[in-house]
């Protein structure tokens, strides 16, 4: 009886010990149970502590550091962020025993002017463990312990304590004093990793993308990854998150050319609408997309298509509409509006206006006509990407015919009245609402192929979306290239400094046919290998006839030659369209012996036989693929390197349609080429180069990856 | 309202397509120009020909005066000026701000201390600071005689503001610039800085 009550009455003390203990823990600095020894500092105070009285030799134990930083001063996590240090521990310690990396409580975010520390603003206890060999035979540990961490609160004062003394070992003896110490620093730790991982590394972004149910976190309010290593996210940038049913996302900024990744550890904190909140360790597979390329910063945006913020998809598509307006396929159409442009002091400030708007709607509507065309191919199962009207010879031989009557048209040979206006000699008939509307049309076809960097995401994107979406994103694509001239329109002070128009008109009019007919010569080309030399002579002789139609329409007056001129020209267009001798092209036979052309098969096969293989796709109406491939892809340094090396190089051309070429650029989130992969020796993970290639970036991948 | 959206335009396209300078490694270091202690205005490009050393330093942050007390910020300093190095510190700290020196505590400090940075740039707006992304102090920056970045991050491997930490560390500063000197690729061309938070305005 008396044993019973005094055993309570013990359990009681104890416990309310521990209580007290608990509440120095979380308010008091100075009022700590002296363990190992309490320092005060001059900006905090410390105190080491022992789990255990007794320690058991061939056991592993747990020291606890506790650091309390004076008011408004913080002290720092392993990770310290921009600035700061995490404290260092110099132990002396006999033989057999050892001292580990320290536990720490979970960061909390300190955001300093534009830099980011993680830290804690308040007392913390980093949990040490300590190991003793089996074979240590004294009754004792001397040790002796030099620690160095750092408070700050804008200033930073390095602090410097000591501990020194003995650590009975013997038969285990747990000290009740720091029970509830030891276990309030459980209790801040996050908790150990129970969601798989994995952390991919762009150019100027990575992404980490946890294996965890959406049930597993109801009420998400925020998610932020503290990584515990470097390279991996710009502190002070703001994380994006997104929980969908692949897992939850959380996207972070990367400073470009910025220290490697080593690691993808970390804590991941999921704050909830309840105000509770989760930390949960992270052990993520690193996976490092790109080439560690010093060149091409500018176009490492990786394509991210289920979970880029519909918001980004809309401003990347308007910005690389803007950007398209620089592209070189669009600029011989932007000769022409610009030449409008020039006459635009001969109209009042609402016809501009009109014009401008007529402008917008021509290219609105094309894109919404490719993107109808595209999403009914699409649903009919067909594998095909952006450019894909490219892909068929029969739209680039009526391009070619475009091409030729506008050039010619601005050649001085007829005037083309587009539409039917009153067909009104000059300058004005060209640049009408009408008018106007089909420059729109037109820059809105032959922009297609110019597939800038800064589009793909959002075309990536949008393809793997709903058609409303699509809709809207490709709308604001269309109005993004629409942009520049519709702002002018506006701009009446812009209209006034324009030159009085004169005879030189004429003449500058006639030099912007030049870019035309380049056009029409690239086309030409195209063309020529997707359909072969034979139909290359029917386009040629159909282009001919459109010509002598609209020939016979100008020069004779008359019913009857109106129609010969009307059946010419649809003739013509009829021939280019139908085809009767299109053929196989030349694009499929081109390769060179030593390039081998791309196949799923082919390539798992060289990947079999472990070899470092450079798989390149590209297309002849892709001008990035040509310039690369020619200023970095087949120049002899590079072709040596390969050699030298023994990369197999596999093409894949996607001139024509081809549905594995298109599964492929899905898989890597593309809708279109270039595409270039290095797939090290003995991997299957490719390493993904940029969109822009120098020799520079070519070797680096190489050399970082073979 | 028509300039606003023009303006509006222009600079979007410009954000577009500026190629951010940023400090990246092997790339053109961001050029600047600066005022220093003796009042002269230097720009990085005035050095075009000859190697430069960009230090950030607070000289009342601990782990600056680590480095300064010990005299081993002067010895790194001499070694590379010179081998024909020239080194320029700069201080971003914000007026009001830990380190904030006015020109006339800068040269007596830069004196006291026997300091052989060819020059001290007086950054008070963060302007330099921010465009090399300069987080602590000291960071460190190497550039060649092509202004182009070799080096940045700590000026050593112990992130420590104890003096003893210096036995057996890793000058990072110095062995990048014996690679550079040796015309050598440089083993350790980044590493994570640590030190006090540069002092920029709030």
């Amino acid at each position: 009886m008396t044993n019973s009550l005094a055993s309570v009455a013990k359990g009681l003390a104890s416990a309310i010990f521990a209580l007290l203990v608990l509440a120095f823990t979380a308010f008091g600095n100075q009022a700590q149970a002296l363990d190992l020894g309490t320092v005060d500092v001059s900006h905090s105070s410390a105190s080491l502590h022992s789990e255990y009285q007794v320690l058991g030799a061939g056991e592993s134990h747990w020291l606890g550091l506790r650091i309390a930083p004076r008011e408004g001063w913080h002290s720092y996590w392993k990770n310290y962020g921009d600035s700061g240090a995490a404290p260092l521990f110099y132990w002396t310690l006999p033989d057999g025993v050892s001292v580990g990396e320290p536990l720490y409580p979970i960061p909390h975010r300190m955001p300093i002017g534009p830099l980011m520390n993680y830290g804690y603003e308040e007392p913390s206890v980093l949990l040490l463990p300590l190991k003793i060999d089996e074979t240590f035979s004294g009754n004792a540990i001397d040790f002796s312990v030099d620690v160095e961490w750092l408070v700050c609160e804008i200033e930073c004062v390095p602090q410097d304590a000591s501990w020194s003394g003995q650590l009975a070992v013997g038969d285990m003896e747990p000290s009740d004093a720091a029970r509830g110490l030891f276990a309030a620093a459980r209790a801040a730790l996050p908790e150990l990793p129970i969601w798989s991982a994995s952390l991919s590394i762009y150019e100027a972004q990575s992404r980490l993308k946890v294996f965890l149910d959406e049930a597993e976190a109801p009420n998400l309010s925020e998610a932020y990854f503290f990584p515990a290593g470097e390279g991996i996210t710009e502190y002070a940038a703001e994380q994006q998150w997104s929980l969908t049913d692949e897992g939850l996302f959380v996207d972070m900024k990367r400073t470009v050319g910025g220290l490697e990744a080593e690691g993808g550890e970390g804590v991941l904190l999921l704050s909830f609408a309840d105000g509770s909140k989760r930390a949960v360790e992270i052990d993520a597979e690193l996976q490092v997309q790109k080439a560690m390329a010093d060149a091409g910063a500018e176009t490492g945006m990786p394509v991210i298509e289920a979970t880029l913020p519909l918001w980004q998809a809309i401003i990347f598509a308007l910005l690389g509409g803007m950007v398209l307006n620089l592209m070189p396929c669009v600029f011989p159409v932007l000769s022409l509006k610009a030449f409008s442009f020039i006459s635009a002091n001969a109209k009042t400030a609402s016809e501009r206006r009109q014009e401008g708007w007529a402008y917008t709607l021509g290219i609105w509507i094309s894109f919404m006509a490719i993107v109808a065309v595209l999403l009914i191919i699409k649903s009919g199962g067909a594998a095909i990407g952006w450019g894909f009207q490219l892909q068929e010879p029969a739209f680039v031989g009526s391009l070619v015919l475009l091409m030729v009557l506008v050039a010619l048209s601005l050649s001085g040979m007829f005037n083309i009245t587009v539409g039917v206006e009153s067909a009104g000699q000059g300058l004005a008939a060209q640049s009408g609402n009408k008018g106007a509307f089909f420059q729109g049309v037109l820059a809105a076809l032959v922009a297609t192929p110019c597939t800038a960097p800064l589009m793909a995401p959002a075309i990536g994107f949008a393809l793997t979306q709903s058609a409303p979406v699509v809709f809207l994103v490709f709308s604001l694509l269309a109005f993004g290239l629409a942009l520049p001239l519709l702002a002018l329109s506006y701009s009446t002070s812009l209209a006034r400094m324009m030159p009085r128009p004169g005879p030189w008109m004429e003449k500058l009019k006639e030099a912007l046919a030049f870019p035309m007919y380049l056009t029409a010569a690239w086309l030409l080309y195209v063309f020529n290998l997707q359909a072969g030399a034979t139909a290359t002579l029917a386009l040629l002789v159909g282009i001919i006839t459109a010509i002598f139609g609209v020939w016979v329409w100008q020069s004779f007056a008359g019913q009857v030659s109106r129609i010969v001129a009307v059946v010419l020209l649809a003739g013509a267009l009829a021939g280019i369209i139908y085809q009767p001798f299109g053929g196989q092209g030349s694009a499929q036979t081109q390769s060179s012996s030593e390039i081998q052309a791309y196949s799923e098969q082919n390539l798992a096969q060289l990947l079999a036989d472990e070899e470092t293989v450079f798989a390149y796709f590209t297309a002849e109406w892709c001008i990035t693929c040509k310039v690369n491939e020619q200023v970095a892809l087949f120049t002899d340094d590079t072709q040596a390197l390969f050699a030298d090396r023994g990369i197999v190089m596999l093409k894949g051309d996607w001139t024509n349609r081809n549905a594995e070429i298109a599964s492929l650029l899905a898989d890597y989130g593309r809708a279109g080429v270039p595409l270039y992969l290095l797939f090290p020796k003995g991997s299957d993970e490719a390493v993904v180069l940029p969109e822009i290639l120098t020799p520079g970036i070519i070797k680096d991948a190489i050399e970082q990856n073979t | 309202m028509v300039k606003k959206l023009i303006v509006g335009i222009a600079v979007t396209l410009a954000a577009t397509f500026a190629i951010a300078a940023k400090p990246v490694n092997d790339q053109s270091a961001p050029g600047f120009t600066g005022v220093t202690m003796t009042g002269e205005t230097i720009s990085l490009a005035d050095f075009r020909g000859q190697p430069v050393i960009l230090e950030w330093t607070n000289h009342e942050c601990p782990y600056v005066r680590k480095h300064y007390g010990s005299g081993n910020m002067q010895k790194t300093q001499r070694a590379v000026t010179e081998a024909g190095a020239i080194w320029i510190s700069i201080i971003s700290s914000a007026p009001g701000e830990q380190g904030f020196v006015g020109a006339e505590e800068a040269q007596r400090l830069t004196a006291e201390r026997g300091v052989y940075a060819d020059h001290v740039i007086l950054d008070p707006e963060g302007e330099i600071g921010r465009l090399y992304e300069a987080k602590t102090t000291p960071h460190m920056f190497l550039i060649d005689q092509e202004s182009v970045l070799k080096y940045q991050g700590a000026i050593d491997d112990k992130p420590s503001a104890n003096p003893r930490s210096l036995e057996g560390a890793t000058n990072h500063v110095l062995s990048a610039w014996a690679e550079f000197s040796a015309g050598e690729e440089i083993k350790t061309a980044q590493t994570k800085p640590y030190g006090c938070s540069v002092k920029y305005a709030q």
